[in-house]
């Protein structure tokens, strides 16, 4: 067993005279071990970890954004998704490192309040809970895109546009489901990610093979760069909502067993597993139809590639699949913001009653509603490239701020930082990893840096008002 | 007081399990690991949980460990919070080396314990925990038996006889023990039913196999039909890599 200790405090009063929650004593491969032989036990292994990171992320990229990215950048959205995917990559590995140094709950705001301090910790964290809050909301909306697509599908016309609607009913749902459910949702995710790769498996083979001639069809001939280059950055900034959930493979770092070896192997494996399938979902899809139409069919447009292929069987599981990734992304994203609250209030920059514990059913239900009621607001804007844009904004500001931490922790090496998995090319990925996502954000819409920002602002404003005396940073 | 064997005690310390009437003498010889745990949902941080709980289940702990040293057992104690009691409580078998897990029902002053033998294999740790249990208590120990057709008189008399020897070397007065065989039953029904004339039942943990993965394993079976408390015999446990 690997006895490591931990040699962190953090001191300090917040506004309401709490102080953070005291740090564990050592963590092993099975647990974390506060003093006085408490202990909190890891029970999340490789492919618990795999399925949280792929269920999280498949949703957006193969059953939201083919449409919408084809009709951006024409074919060339197929090398807008790889951009994603290697900036994706160029940050697993240094988040690997820093989550097996810090093997605990909060991922991304614990690295960087440890290794930067607080103020860029609470920006960090803030944005990180909010950040989960818009990702679900996408989630949701394209859910509410895939129902309608079902009452079209079986003819059943709306007097109104459903979509809506359902994004918001579905909210609702989650949100009650996750305070009341006593169920194994774990199992459940783990089967639902299996199903869904089983299926875009075949689905995708059967496009490939389709797209090089064999069934006699022949890609519609196009050009690449139909659109020219400049949309192949903006729609990797856009799409980019589609590599968010390795990173929350990091939030539950504090439950993963053997964390040295299962962090990295289910951050990198994820990001690379889901890279591969939104690569060749785009290929497929636009060689199916060409950019064109694709972008006509907008969040749905996997669908009617599948109709295209194998005909109503291929659209209706399709559709099936596109409800499950849509719903389990949500659902994942949900239950990572109510981590991310319950690590902000553990280090007394939220309320500690933020973290409170439902005694009917051992749910945290205060943060659960904090994360599931602002997302009904935001799901109600409709607007499914606003919603992912910020949501990939806070996520890139967090994901730059990490490979910095990495760099400045690795600079003054303090005793307790001992990583079991080094970034290999330091310290050129981490480097490179920070540039890359902070650059990604320039190519965003203007409306969506907007709000970025003032959520930053409104962030730091909060901490120098409610914690400006918390002291989070170890000792470097 | 060195050769005092471990014994998991593990106690849901939230959900209203205390340590029941009696278990605190019956472990009177024993180095008690009692074990408090709480198990959370997958939507709860188990760090979400100590700091609300922490507190409340160090209280009752603090009160288990004088009941169980006042009654003359050693103790040693851990709270964990976690999603999977079950992984919890195999992780405190390896780490303490516990000889045997107590199933915690509530019993009187013990006077007669029930030991079904099942066949040779673990007969050895079985019978270290009768003995250092029970071999200072005033208790009479029954080793019973179920046997099937093929078995013969003489291969019960063997295993029996062995295991009463085996007492026997480890300190036990061979006049408290007694032997008792049934036949062409089925074995965990019967244990049932003669465990109700007993005050506990010591009985080895089976090997998974396809069985016990659909019915569960005999001994939880038998701790669920069966009121007072069970030892459940650990088998050897392969030496685990590093």
């Amino acid at each position: 067993m690997v006895d490591q200790p931990v040699d962190v405090d953090a001191v300090g009063e917040n506004i309401a005279g709490e102080a953070p929650a005291d740090e564990p004593e050592a963590v092993t491969d099975d647990a974390v071990v506060h003093d006085d032989n408490v202990e909190l036990e890891r029970t999340i292994g490789l492919v618990g970890g795999l399925a949280i990171g792929i269920g999280t992320m498949i949703g957006a990229g193969i059953f939201v954004f083919p449409g919408l990215a084809a009709a951006n950048a024409g074919l060339a959205a197929t090398l807008s998704f790889a951009i994603g995917g290697l900036i994706a990559l160029l940050v697993a590995l240094p988040t690997s490192e820093l989550a097996t140094a810090m093997p605990r709950s909060g991922g991304g705001y614990y690295f960087i309040s440890r290794g930067m301090g607080t103020a860029y910790g609470a920006i960090v964290g803030l944005g990180l809970w909010l950040g989960l809050m818009f990702a679900s909301a996408f989630y949701l909306v394209g859910l509410g895109h895939y129902a309608s697509a079902v009452f079209a599908e079986l003819s059943i016309a709306l007097p109104f546009s459903p979509v809506i609607g359902i994004g918001l009913l579905f909210g609702a749902a989650l949100t009650a489901l996750s305070i009341g459910g006593t169920e194994n949702t774990a199992k459940i995710q783990n089967v639902v990610v299996g199903i869904l790769l089983v299926v875009l498996t075949g689905f995708l083979s059967y496009g490939v093979l389709d797209a090089v001639g064999v069934f006699g069809g022949g890609t519609v001939p196009e050009q690449f760069f139909s659109r020219g280059y400049f949309p192949v950055l903006t729609t990797a900034a856009l799409v980019f909502t589609s590599y968010l959930g390795f990173a929350q493979v990091a939030t539950v770092a504090g439950e993963i067993k053997q964390p040295g070896r299962n962090l990295p192997l289910a951050m990198v494996g994820s990001v690379l597993i889901v890279t591969v399938f939104y690569v060749v979902t785009i290929f497929v899809a636009t060689s199916a139809f060409g950019a064109e139409r694709l972008g006509e069919f907008g969040e749905t447009a996997m669908v009617e590639v599948a109709r295209d292929f194998l005909g109503l069987p291929g659209a209706v599981a399709i559709l099936g699949a596109g409800l499950l990734a849509t719903f389990s992304s949500a659902n994942a994203s949900i239950l990572s913001a109510s981590r991310a609250v319950y690590a902000l209030s553990r280090d007394a920059l939220l309320p500690r009653k933020a973290s409170e514990i439902n005694l009917r059913y051992g749910t945290p239900h205060v943060a659960l509603l904090s994360a599931g009621g602002p997302i009904l607001v935001l799901v109600a804007t409709g607007r499914v490239e606003l919603l992912a844009e910020v949501a990939s904004f806070l996520h890139l500001i967090m994901y730059g701020l990490m490979c910095i931490a990495l760099l400045v922790l690795r600079r003054r090496n303090p005793e307790w930082y001992s990583p079991s998995y080094r970034v290999p090319g330091y310290p050129v990925v981490p480097a490179v990893g920070a540039l890359a996502s902070f650059g990604l954000i320039v190519f965003m819409q203007p409306a969506s840096i907007a709000i970025g920002v003032v959520v930053m602002l409104v962030s730091y404003l909060w901490y120098r008002y409610y914690a400006g005396d918390v002291t989070l940073k170890g000792d470097i | 007081m060195t050769d005092r064997l471990s014994i998991l005690v593990p106690i849901r310390v939230l959900e209203g399990e205390s340590v029941p009437e009696g278990v605190p003498e019956l472990l009177a010889h024993a180095h008690v690991v009692l074990l408090g745990y709480h198990v959370i949902p997958e939507q709860t941080a188990p760090g979400q949980a100590r700091m609300q709980f922490e507190d409340r289940a160090t209280e009752r702990l603090d009160e288990y460990e004088e009941m169980f040293e006042d009654a003359g057992a050693t103790v040693e104690r851990r709270l964990v919070f976690t999603h999977n009691g079950q992984k919890t409580i195999d992780r405190m078998i390896a780490e303490h080396n516990c000889m045997a897990v107590l199933v915690p029902n509530a019993t009187g002053p013990v006077e007669d314990v029930l030991v079904p033998v099942r066949g040779a294999i673990g007969v050895d740790r079985l019978a270290r925990v009768v003995a250092s249990v029970f071999g200072d208590m005033d208790a009479d120990v029954t080793l019973y038996h179920v046997a099937d057709e093929d078995t013969t008189d003489d291969d019960i008399q063997t295993l029996l006889g062995g295991m009463a020897d085996r007492l026997a070397e480890f300190g036990m007065d061979p006049s408290t023990i007694e032997t008792r065989i049934d036949r062409d039953q089925n074995p965990l029904d019967a244990i049932v039913d003669v465990a109700d004339a007993f005050d506990t039942v010591v009985m080895g943990e089976t090997d998974p196999s396809l069985a016990t993965f659909v019915f569960g394993m005999p001994a939880d079976q038998l701790a669920n039909r069966f009121l007072g408390p069970v030892f459940v015999v650990q088998r050897e446990r392969a030496e685990e890599d590093e």
